[in-house]
């Protein structure tokens, strides 16, 4: 499977990328939104993508809205992994098309969950 | 002052206080520097060559939540996020990332207990803003591998004139 790790900090994708190719993810990243359309219009439409809210040029709201405007890249998860709490940002991120949303600080674990609930999880990796 | 008053605002600690930060900054640090790695409450001080990152916050409650420290650990917690792909020698970006980062996660789980919606900026690595209300200050002293670090979640406005009683 492959996931696309969108934030603008390079620690962040670093952290997120680890966890997910411990899961067998093959993973690419991007720093902003606009990074992550041009990996999508290379033809690399990953399984997941992980996406920060609060990013330079394209934030995480405005990419999810432009997925969901391009049916060829419906088949696409989209998880939000933002600092970003607030009952009423995580209903407008859903609203938007994300799947999940992932508050920061989170462990592996809270990833894992997450991606079970989803599917997204390989066998090997769930049993 | 209280938020009691009219045309009084909130000042922090009526909304926080240190033991709620100093369990958000544990949690920031088990999820980023790494399970291992222990926040002790103790006061150290600080050398003269000091480095901050900082989110700003802008909502009913509106100032800044700062990470000091000096810039050898700084770069120390920079290396310890980005583990094997740290370089051998690390650039200024590379600790304004790092650093940077630690704040912007802080500061969104400190904005998470402010009452109502509030904003969080991008986040700045830099010198601290500086503090402009002594009585809107919530800060902790904490050591990280002996090295002193400080937290502090700082209003960004001057204290309100006293309330005048005269009729």
């Amino acid at each position: 499977m492959r996931a696309l790790v969108i934030d603008d900090s390079r620690a962040m994708r670093r952290i997120v990328s680890s966890i997910l190719t411990g899961f067998g993810y093959e993973v690419r990243d991007a720093g902003h939104g606009g990074e992550a359309l041009d990996v999508l219009n290379e033809g690399w439409v990953p399984d997941l993508a992980t996406i920060d809210w609060n990013m330079p040029v394209m934030d995480g709201l405005q990419f999810v809205s432009a997925v969901r405007a391009n049916p060829a890249w419906r088949s696409m998860t989209m998880m939000m992994v933002t600092s970003e709490s607030e009952h009423t940002q995580i209903v407008r991120a859903l609203a938007a098309g994300a799947h999940e949303y992932v508050i920061k600080p989170f462990t592996a674990d809270a990833i894992r969950d997450k991606l079970a609930l989803l599917g997204l999880l390989p066998q090997e990796v769930a049993l | 002052m209280t938020t009691t008053d009219i045309g009084a605002r909130p000042v922090i600690d009526e909304l926080i206080d240190g033991p709620t930060v100093l369990s958000i900054t544990e949690e920031a640090w088990i999820s980023l520097v790494g399970e291992d790695e222990v926040l002790v409450p103790i006061p150290g001080e600080l050398p003269a060559d000091v480095v901050s990152s900082w989110v700003d916050v802008v909502g009913p409650w509106t100032g800044s939540v700062v990470l000091t420290t000096s810039r050898r650990t700084a770069e120390d917690l920079s290396r310890a996020l980005l583990r094997e792909s740290a370089p051998e020698v690390l650039e200024e970006e590379d600790v304004v990332d790092a650093f940077g980062e630690i704040a912007n996660v802080v500061g969104g789980s400190v904005k998470a207990v402010l009452p109502g919606h509030s904003a969080l900026s991008l986040p700045s690595v830099g010198t601290a803003p500086e503090i402009r209300n002594p009585a809107d200050v919530c800060r902790i002293d904490v050591l990280w591998r002996g090295e002193p670090i400080v937290i502090s979640v700082q209003g960004a406005l001057p204290a309100l004139p006293p309330h005048s009683t005269t009729p």
